[in-house]
């Protein structure tokens, strides 16, 4: 189990860097998924499984059309990869940085996590299910709302995106 | 009140709905009618208290002179642009009258207000008019310049002013004038105070002007045309003299000792725009000038705080209110024949223009204060108060008295003796509205001398 | 754009702000908040020119911090707290966090710097909406936690944003961002006063749209976008351009006009409060915005430039737009100043 939430925790750091070090849209949107990916997996050991379930779907879902669509946008002939010179700079920094926080909080960085389920040890029932029932019992308004702000957000990015030869947002 | 301010406003659509030939005419005449109606304020029972009361209106012994001049300066400035403002489309004379009829309704309730609030607010809205008339319909590019030093100058003077009232009203719960000379504030010489005092002036000296502060003022009035000079000179400046003396009554125990900087460079620049004067090239900048030199006197006679000097302070203000807008009307005539203001250029009127000589003269020696005219009165006044005081104030007082003579003789000598220069040869006659205009001025001032007593303000 | 669309986002415009307005639950007011961001963006951006491409990007991307800064600061609180009510912000990081995020999405100096270059990417339409509207959900939320806010902090924000509106107005040429600038100068005045007198705020923020609203009309019907345009507009309009001298000079605090009517209402409650020194440089940081009012006045009003026209056709196509709105509004902008005590008991 340690093994496991130190591997997590690499690879989360990891990600954070990949993405810090500033690659090409590429590969940073490959850090994202990575960092999504492995913050997930603490998540479910510290507790949280519905809500690193839901937030695995939803981040996935949502990195995969950015790094779709990056890709799609910045196919450049020759992508800076972690080994180019300017993104290794960046990631020895980061990774000296990294090394230096742990060192200055060796010791006590326990004391900083927190549990992502709350009622652990007392309750009977967990606590993410029960405010997911509880999203759907009480804050039935809310929802709405929130279809509501799903459909105006499609218009608007649909808005923002029209009219290539006048240019517009997408004519990068 | 209210019979003098209905008709001046509904003097406004007098101006908008009258017929473009008889605009001129008829506003002119109404406002004359308002003139002589507000001569009823002058005639009033013996004590000296407020009269015509209402919840915020009121006239009283220092207020009355200041409004009736108000009132009937109004007539002489329309008189006065008709000539150069008629050939302009008729929507602009219209609103060239308004703007006027608009700064009288302003400037009488000023005069009028009881609440010092509502004196401030009208204080400064006087200012939109006057910059609108400055800026609008003056001559020169430099306008501009001289209405952003109008505006700027007033309101750097009276916005700290509006904190010092909010926080007289905080102390003492009013600002009602009935009502806070019976409970003034408890003044210690900190100086919180003591800025406070500096505060509730600086408003005023900046109107007046105070030498040192009188920038705005030559500019304004040579930039502004003749209604603009004319109101500046006669009313605007003593709203200045007027506010310094309903507010110097509430600063009593500090006004002693802070007053004397005040007072000695009220004096001192007395001094030093009369030596302006004696320089001067431009007719307009000579005759305004001598108002801030008038005004210096007027400055001190208030801040010495004796009857006598509040009573040379009103009279003064009221004579020189009449004097300073005839003789401007004079320069006027003068700008509108020749087109220039250069005293080199516009010599030897005498000979083209006997009649406005004989204006002149008189303007000129009620401007030097010669013996019977309410000039002197005036300045006697505040010279014996200021004499009483400190011996050595006329050394400073008889050298201002002194050099108004010698500019005020120099203005006359160089601009009707002399040869005419060949540019003025075919001037245009005086017409008769000049004539009119001149007289309006010149009657008062003459009359005022046999009954000195209407403007002696609180002491009569 | 699309009508279907159009009226698709002006209502969730609507939307946004009421949710706001209703809202005593952090969630749902940073929603309010979020809804409204999102449904001006493809307003700002319709023309598809670059500066307003631009603008809208600036726009996004500081609506869009300042609302992750609300969402932090109020789940911060949440934890902490364990409530989530807009009026029980009491966790003091949280709330300064706060503070700061609602001053950057009304544009307060030191995070006003996104305001003028936005205002000039738009049309004068959107820039009315951006300088009205928008101003409202934050003010609402801005009402709700004034109890609890910070006062050094309020104080430095207002002072420092009728400061830099004042200044940084001063040389402008470009009207939209000298509005932007006189923008920030009122919500300094605002957030002044908010700390002592919440209904203040309030009313300042009603005379500021009122003003604000009948100047971009003013601007809208005469096609200007730049000082040099506004000296031919007496030619298209007499009479609004002899009015706008006065609006601008209400626009700038001077009395007997309505603009008056706030600053006076804000600096007596201020020495109510002994605060006479913040009172004094928030009356003198007015000169400043007063000098480019005056300046624009100038070149309305008060100069006539060399022109052709003497006859009384006039020469350009009749503005399509309506007039009686722009003079309703004009109208309050003058002259509201005499029934003070009635505005001032509607407020109370």
């Amino acid at each position: 189990m340690v093994y496991l939430v130190f591997l997590f925790l690499l690879g989360l750091v990891l990600g954070l860097i990949a993405v810090a070090s500033n690659p090409a849209p590429f590969f940073g949107a490959f850090g994202l998924v990575v960092a999504a990916a492995f913050g997930c997996g603490i998540l479910v050991v510290y507790g949280g499984s519905f809500l690193s379930l839901i937030l695995f779907l939803i981040y996935l879902g949502g990195m995969m059309v950015v790094f779709a669509y990056s890709a799609a946008l910045a196919a450049e002939p020759y992508p800076e990869t972690w080994g180019a010179w300017s993104v290794l700079v960046y990631v020895i920094v980061s990774v000296i940085g990294v090394l230096g926080a742990g060192y200055w909080f060796v010791g006590e960085w326990d004391k900083f996590m927190w549990v992502a389920e709350e009622f652990m040890e007392l309750g009977v029932l967990r606590g993410d299910f029960s405010g997911v029932a509880l999203v759907y019992d009480l804050g039935g308004g809310m929802l709405i709302v929130c279809g509501w702000v799903l459909l105006l957000t499609l218009f608007v990015v649909l808005e923002l995106i029209r009219g290539m030869g006048r240019g517009c947002l997408r004519a990068i | 009140m209210l019979k003098i301010l209905i008709p001046t406003l509904m003097l406004l659509p007098t101006t908008w709905l009258s017929s473009p030939k008889w605009l001129w005419t008829t506003t002119t005449a109404q406002s004359l009618m308002i003139a002589s109606l507000s001569l009823t304020w002058l005639k009033r029972s013996a004590e000296p208290g407020w009269l015509t009361l209402n919840s915020y209106l009121a006239i009283d012994p220092l207020s009355t002179p200041l409004l009736v001049l108000t009132c009937w300066l109004l007539p002489l400035m329309i008189m006065a642009s008709q000539n150069h403002i008629s050939p302009e489309p008729i929507n602009r004379q219209r609103m060239y009258i308004s703007l006027l009829i608009s700064l009288q309704v302003f400037l009488i309730m000023a005069f009028g207000a009881t609440e010092i609030i509502l004196f401030y607010v009208m204080f400064e809205a006087t200012l939109i008019p006057t910059l609108a008339i400055i800026t609008r319909w003056g001559n020169q590019a430099e306008r501009l310049n001289a209405g952003t030093y109008f505006l700027f100058y007033t309101l750097v003077g009276s916005l700290p002013l509006l904190i010092a009232l909010l926080i007289l009203q905080k102390d003492v719960g009013t600002l009602s004038m009935l009502l806070i000379q019976y409970s003034p504030p408890t003044l210690l010489p900190s100086w919180t105070n003591k800025i406070w005092w500096a505060a509730c002036l600086l408003a005023f000296l900046v109107k007046m002007p105070l030498y040192g502060i009188h920038l705005w003022l030559p500019k304004a009035h040579v930039e502004a045309p003749i209604a603009g000079s004319m109101v500046l000179a006669a009313v605007l400046l003593k709203l200045g003299g007027y506010g310094m003396m309903r507010m110097v009554i509430l600063l009593d125990p500090l006004t002693k000792e802070l007053a004397y900087p005040f007072i000695i460079l009220a004096l001192w620049g007395a001094i030093m725009t009369g030596s302006t004067c004696l320089r001067q090239t431009d007719l307009k900048a000579l005759i305004a000038y001598s108002s801030v030199s008038h005004m210096g006197l007027v400055v001190g006679g208030i801040l010495i705080q004796t009857p006598w000097g509040f009573t040379g302070a009103i009279i003064l203000m009221i004579a020189h209110g009449l004097v300073s807008s005839a003789l401007f009307c004079l320069a006027n005539t003068v700008y509108e024949r020749t087109n220039t203001r250069t005293l080199l250029i516009t010599r030897g009127m005498q000979t083209l223009l006997p009649l406005t000589a004989t204006w002149w003269f008189i303007a000129s020696l009620a401007n030097l204060a010669l013996p019977p005219f309410p000039n002197l009165t005036g300045e006697m006044a505040i010279m014996a108060s200021l004499f009483y005081w400190s011996e050595w104030t006329l050394i400073l007082t008889g050298l201002a008295a002194l050099i108004t003579i010698i500019y005020t003789m120099y203005m006359f000598m160089t601009t009707q003796w002399g040869p005419v220069p060949p540019s003025m040869n075919n001037i245009e006659p005086p017409h008769s509205r000049e004539h009119l205009l001149i007289s309006l001025h010149l009657i008062p001032i003459l009359l005022l001398i046999l009954k000195p007593e209407l403007v002696w303000g609180w002491y009569y | 754009m699309n009508p279907y669309v159009l009226m698709i986002l002006i209502s969730s415009l609507g939307i946004g702000t009421t949710l706001t307005f209703m809202s005593s639950h952090w969630l749902l007011a940073w929603m309010g908040l979020e809804i409204n961001t999102l449904a001006i963006i493809p307003l700002m951006a319709q023309q598809h020119h670059p500066r307003a491409v631009e603008a809208t990007t600036k726009y996004f991307l500081t609506q869009a911090t300042a609302a992750a800064m609300i969402l932090f600061a109020s789940t911060t609180n949440a934890w902490m707290t364990g409530e989530w009510n807009i009026q029980q912000l009491s966790h003091s990081p949280s709330t300064t966090l706060v503070t700061f995020a609602l001053a950057l999405k009304i544009g307060l100096a030191p995070m006003h710097f996104w305001m003028p270059e936005v205002m000039q990417g738009l049309d004068l339409t959107t820039g009315l909406i951006m300088a009205t509207w928008q101003k409202l959900a934050p003010f609402a939320i801005i009402y709700q936690i004034s109890s609890t806010t910070n006062p050094t902090l309020l104080t430095t924000l207002g002072i420092l944003s009728t400061l830099v509106g004042g200044w940084g107005g001063l040389n402008q040429t470009q009207l939209r961002k000298i509005l932007a600038y006189s923008s920030i100068a009122h919500m300094g005045w605002m957030i002044i006063i908010l700390q002592f007198m919440p209904k203040l705020t309030l009313l300042n923020l009603m005379i500021y749209i009122i003003m604000t609203s009948a100047m971009f009309m003013m601007f809208k019907y005469n096609n200007a976008t730049k000082i040099n345009y506004l000296t031919l507009t007496w030619s298209k309009s007499p009479v609004l351009a002899t009015l706008t001298m006065p609006m601008l000079l209400s626009l700038g605090g001077l009395p007997p006009l309505t603009g008056f009517m706030p600053k006076w209402l804000i600096l007596q409650e201020l020495t109510k409060q002994n605060l006479a020194i913040t009172a004094s440089i928030m009356a003198l940081a007015t000169l400043l915005s007063l000098f480019f009012y005056l300046r624009l006045c100038y070149a309305m009003t008060l100069t006539l430039s060399p022109n052709t026209t003497n006859t009384s056709s006039t020469w350009r196509i009749k503005s399509p737009q309506m007039t009686m709105p722009l003079a309703t509004i004009s109208t309050l902008t003058i002259m509201l100043l005499p029934i003070t005590p009635t505005i001032f008991s509607l407020i109370m």
